[in-house]
């Protein structure tokens, strides 16, 4: 059992989640294996965000066990804090620092967290700037860059504490059409890399392109849970039918 | 008696005016920036205590809260100096309207500010620190100068508990000479030189603080 368990990236068992009376979360359980691409997609107001959310502490859970490397998160604010300093989040509206220029936006977890050197800390986050191919940008401060730029900036930010997992919550669901290909292009060649990752978006060519397995989320629940070329050609629940003939057509 | 002799008469008291000030804004930044983080990060019963305190402070009558601390406090053996009080009243009570001014800056931050920085698994008061004052100070700017300069204009409050501050010296010239319109026209130009320079700073100060916006003007 715990050597299963140490093979997994994340482990979810029967997570629910209540916003008052409202049970956001029903009966979630997923075990995603390191080096695994996973898609998550659904209707709006279907759990999605508030799923990967509770994947690295940002939303609280009620009942059930998340397991990130096998540390729990929960309750335990230093467990938590562990887990998180493994994990990069990317978020819908990028959330970059907007008093700090893009370099100072990826060292400062590097030298507040990791307690690294100005310079060491810098030449790292060259390093992951170079890989999302914006260099050039360093000295600017977020405001002066596109959207997508700003998203591109943003996951050198996260990658920069060198995570084992990557979370994107819809990263390109703020982006004009135009940036999204230049941030999903970054996105690919992490997934190429072997980088764990769980995305949320409604990007189905990502998906069927990148992804190892789709999951699919109705009102709380993972409705269907299927390699993309089964999702895409027969999907089996009604529900996500109905969801890929919208988006599709 | 001449203009000038009433303008650098009133000028006699603006060391006592400037001190009361300086004085002041020791008590009104420790102040303003504790409790109104305190406010913001507090819940339960530590939030009631923390607004209780920044309550008394700010909507308790300076007037009188001089007089209290001045003329009251010695009849039960506490005697401070003019000084003391002068700074610690005024100070306090702009501390207190500080404190809402920094409590509204953080509380404005876009939540996604604090979130990122969890996810960059930086501890809470580094996220306070390094990512939610630094916005919110300089987005209150403006407010801060604002306070700054209600606290100058208020001292004139301080020539009532004995202090020679420049309202005290124009009382005194008027006592002299019976010249109302040069003298209290010339206290008002008085406050007026010493507030204008401050409002200069501010905003100087606001272009100096906020170099991400000064650069998406740039653009």
């Amino acid at each position: 059992m715990q050597d299963t368990s140490q093979d997994l990236a994340v482990e979810i068992t029967a997570l629910h989640k209540w916003y008052g009376a409202f049970h956001v979360l029903q009966e979630i359980s997923l075990s995603v294996q390191r080096g695994a691409r996973i898609v998550i997609c659904g209707p709006s107001g279907s759990g999605k965000s508030t799923l990967i959310r509770c994947l690295n502490g940002l939303e609280t859970y009620q009942r059930g066990t998340v397991r990130l490397d096998g540390i729990r998160l929960g309750d335990d604010a230093r467990q938590t804090t562990l887990a998180r300093r493994r994990t990069g989040m990317v978020f819908q509206s990028f959330n970059l620092f907007p008093h700090l220029t893009v370099l100072a936006n990826c060292t400062l977890a590097l030298r507040r967290v990791a307690g690294m050197a100005r310079h060491e800390a810098e030449s790292l986050a060259y390093h992951h700037l170079d890989k999302v191919r914006i260099p050039d940008q360093a000295r600017k401060y977020p405001a002066q860059l596109s959207g997508g730029q700003q998203q591109r900036v943003a996951i050198a930010r996260a990658l920069c504490l060198n995570p084992h997992l990557m979370l994107f919550d819809e990263p390109t669901s703020a982006l004009d059409p135009e940036m999204i290909k230049e941030v999903l292009e970054v996105m690919t060649g992490l997934a190429q890399d072997g980088m764990t990752m769980i995305c949320v978006t409604h990007e189905m060519g990502f998906a069927r392109e990148v992804a190892d397995e789709v999951v699919f989320m109705d009102q709380g629940r993972i409705v269907e849970q299927a390699a993309p070329s089964t999702f895409f050609a027969t999907p089996s629940h009604p529900r996500a039918r109905t969801f890929l003939n919208t988006l599709l057509h | 008696m001449s203009m000038l002799d009433i303008w650098l008469g009133i000028l006699q008291g603006f060391r006592v005016t400037a001190s009361v000030t300086l004085y002041g804004l020791v008590f009104a930044i420790p102040f303003g920036l504790v409790f109104g983080v305190a406010q913001y990060l507090t819940t339960g019963l530590a939030r009631v205590i923390v607004t209780a305190v920044i309550e008394f402070w700010r909507s308790s009558a300076v007037i009188i809260l001089l007089f209290v601390f001045y003329y009251a406090m010695p009849v039960i053996g506490v005697t401070l100096p003019a000084m003391a009080v002068g700074a610690m009243v005024l100070g306090l009570n702009v501390g207190g309207y500080a404190s809402q001014a920094v409590r509204a800056g953080l509380q404005a931050l876009d939540r996604g500010q604090k979130e990122a920085g969890q996810a960059l698994g930086l501890s809470r008061q580094a996220i306070l620190l390094r990512i939610e004052l630094p916005q919110a100070l300089v987005a209150m700017s403006p407010t801060f100068i604002n306070l700054v300069i209600q606290l100058v204009k208020a001292t004139s409050l301080v020539s009532l508990i004995t202090l020679t501050d420049m309202t005290f010296r124009a009382k005194e010239i008027a006592q002299i000479a019976y010249e109302p319109v040069p003298i209290y026209l010339s206290l008002l130009l008085a406050y007026f030189v010493a507030c204008y320079p401050i409002a200069l700073v501010g905003r100087w100060l606001e272009r100096r603080v906020n170099p991400a916006r000064e650069a998406r003007h740039g653009l």
